[in-house]
């Protein structure tokens, strides 16, 4: 197989002791936790969103992703854009990417079914599709190499107290990440164009009796889930590399972090990120980094077991 | 499956010229390579067919059959290089040890249904494939981690399934093949068969008439993992050569599954025709323009993909049964209901 995962090893404790139970080490782990968690559930928010409204998981998410991370790459490589600048050109982009997607190969789906019920597996299956195609049409455009981009204000980091520093882009990533996930929700609530959406995922048929358009209101939602990738990709480059392989694993993350907070439910995408970005944090003390992602498993297995509606999730 | 008479002699000719064509290939095709791509194809509709058994059958999507066919392979050679046993004997072993976490995970996993089965596998086998890459060694017993494991090369041993050409391991793939075709054959027409098949029109429906699911799907999905298991076996005799990667990997899963949907889920030759399809394509592209565009033969199987679940649903069988005048009728509704 061509494609490679696990991505870049995430620097792990600050020290070498980072393997004894040091409540302070314990406490920056848990803070990274924190920051890291928070751009999770950013991440997750679309596919929440997607499957909250037409109950389609999107197998292609990481893939998304990946496309939103190397938008900025470029635009930074090519011209110098800043990456905060370059939400305006991601963030269009990936809301084209999207709502063609949908518009094209998962619209036939629903005009196929006539008793207007999806077949949750041929939608999968058809976004695993789109999936390869995105993540293999990079690869062999840009081959498997990480690429990052070294910007002047990455490397800046605040301290708090004697231990605790926090790098600026991260902290920043995250405080974008929470305000993200606010204006969306806000935008769900007040908006009509928001109602027309939370209406559609209640109950379609009402929603296209009312004069809703369904399917634009599908191809508007995909599109949405898939621009907030833009903004998070441009968020995330200045301290994450990209490569074509990486988008299987944010997929597979995203999924977690979506069970864990309630399918459907956006703030539940950041409770569950932070979940997962503390747990991943604090378990990379224990074992090495890339094992650390079992555990991640194992909290998702065990939600999925006992608890499938999730932490914050409503009884569907 | 209605089969008016007429039918069932067909496929019978079908099935002896397709038998009697598949053993003479090695006498016309010398080429080393092709052979390989052969095998290949072989050893993938084995393994399409085997996920068949459980997921074609009831509807279930499996994306962690990559783990049981690394269970398979890795007990083997384990086998092979620790204790010397010949994985003759130690693909067996494995195939009992893959049936046991097949039905182990399978009993809570079988609960849930549509995508949240699909991402429990997934999760499942991503545990088992990022322990086996972390891990050195394990009582004492040298795992290797993501460097994988190489088969001890013993020269041409055929007790130890170690033979010099390719033809010998393209007659065993193929007996596997037929075993494992045979095997949907008989299940299609029995009670379980059946009863496979109402749980995949309709899980609660089934159930209300007194079907009990959660047996069957167990059942089914203990003779899947075993076949998969041997066929994980023989990948790393063959290839001489296993890695969690590539063996455990999500990727490998996402093949089988795809072949067998394009194929046509819940047939005997689905899966068949969907390996035969695009395994030499893959083969062949990453043969010749590989080099130039590495990754070109997943862009061609993404697409397969999606026309495939755009325009043949019940996959490339649909048309061809329509050519052989039966009707696919009693292949059961594809729809299932989800659970929220």
């Amino acid at each position: 197989m061509t494609r490679r995962r696990g991505g870049p090893v995430r620097r792990a404790a600050p020290s070498e002791q980072g393997r004894v139970m040091d409540p302070m080490i314990l406490g920056v782990a848990v803070v990274n936790g924190i920051v890291l968690g928070g751009l999770y559930g950013a991440i997750a928010i679309g596919l929440s969103l997607i499957f909250g409204v037409m109950r389609v998981i999107n197998f292609a998410h990481g893939s998304f992703l990946m496309i939103g991370l190397f938008i900025p790459y470029w635009l930074w490589q090519l011209f110098k854009i800043n990456p905060y600048v370059s939400i305006l050109v991601a963030a269009p982009a990936l809301f084209a990417l999207g709502y063609g997607v949908q518009a094209i190969l998962i619209a036939p789906l629903y005009k196929r079914e006539r008793a207007m019920v999806l077949e949750p597996i041929s939608a999968l299956m058809l976004t695993a599709g789109a999936g390869l195609i995105m993540d293999n049409l990079t690869f062999m455009a840009f081959g498997p190499d990480f690429r990052g981009i070294t910007v002047e204000f990455a490397s800046k980091a605040f301290w708090i107290g004697e231990f605790l520093n926090i790098n600026y882009t991260r902290f920043l990533a995250f405080l974008a990440s929470l305000g993200l996930t606010a204006l969306l929700s806000l935008f769900l609530v007040r908006t009509d164009l928001g109602r027309a959406i939370r209406s559609t995922a209640q109950n379609r048929d009402a929603a296209a009796l009312c004069g809703i358009n369904v399917m634009r209101i599908y191809n508007v939602t995909f599109g949405m889930g898939c621009a907030v990738l833009g903004v998070v990709g441009c968020l995330m480059i200045p301290f994450y590399p990209v490569s074509p392989s990486i988008g299987l694993a944010f997929g597979v993350r995203s999924f977690i972090t979506v069970v864990l907070g309630g399918i459907g439910s956006i703030p539940g995408c950041i409770l569950g990120g932070l979940v997962l970005g503390v747990v991943e944090s604090v378990a990379a003390q224990f074992v090495t980094a890339t094992s650390a992602s079992i555990f991640s498993f194992v909290i998702f297995i065990l939600v999925l077991f006992f608890r499938p509606t999730g932490l914050l999730g409503m009884k569907v | 499956m209605a089969t008016e008479p007429g039918g069932r002699h067909r496929v019978a000719i079908a099935s002896a010229a397709s038998a009697i064509l598949m053993l003479a290939v090695p006498l016309a095709v010398m080429d080393e390579y092709y052979l390989h791509v052969l095998i290949a194809s072989l050893f993938f509709a084995y393994m399409a067919s085997a996920w068949n058994i459980v997921c074609g059958y009831t509807g279930q999507l499996s994306l962690g059959h990559s783990a049981l066919s690394g269970i398979g392979g890795y007990v083997s050679t384990l086998l092979l290089i620790n204790a010397g046993m010949s994985p003759w004997v130690g693909m067996l072993i494995g195939a009992v040890c893959a049936m046991g976490v097949g039905v182990l995970v399978g009993w809570p996993c079988f609960r849930l249904r549509g995508p949240y089965f699909a991402l429990t596998t997934i999760a499942f086998a991503e545990i088992l494939r990022i322990w086996t890459e972390n891990t050195e060694e394990i009582f004492g017993i040298e795992l290797r981690g993501a460097q994988g494991l190489s088969v001890p090369l013993k020269g041409h041993a055929p007790a130890l399934f170690q033979f010099d050409g390719k033809v010998p391991y393209y007659f065993i793939i193929l007996a596997m093949l037929a075993a494992v075709m045979a095997l949907a054959w008989w299940m299609e027409r029995s009670r379980m068969g059946f009863y496979l098949k109402a749980i995949r029109a309709d899980q609660d429906g089934a159930e209300a008439l007194g079907v009990n699911s959660t047996r069957y799907l167990l059942s089914a999905m203990a003779v899947s993992s075993f076949l998969t298991a041997l066929g994980g076996s023989f990948y790393a005799q063959y290839f001489r050569y296993i890695n969690p990667e590539r063996n455990m990997g999500l990727d490998f899963s996402i093949e089988l599954a795809l072949m067998g949907i394009v194929g046509g889920q819940g047939t005997v030759v689905g899966p068949i025709l969907g390996a035969f399809l695009l395994t030499p394509a893959g083969e062949i592209t990453r043969a010749t323009l590989g080099g130039k565009f590495p990754g070109l033969h997943l862009v061609i199987y993404g697409l397969v993909l999606i026309l495939a679940m755009l325009f043949l649903p019940k996959g490339l069988i649909q048309p061809l049964r329509r050519l052989f005048g039966r009707r696919s009728a009693a292949s059961g509704a594809t729809a299932q209901p989800t659970q929220a």
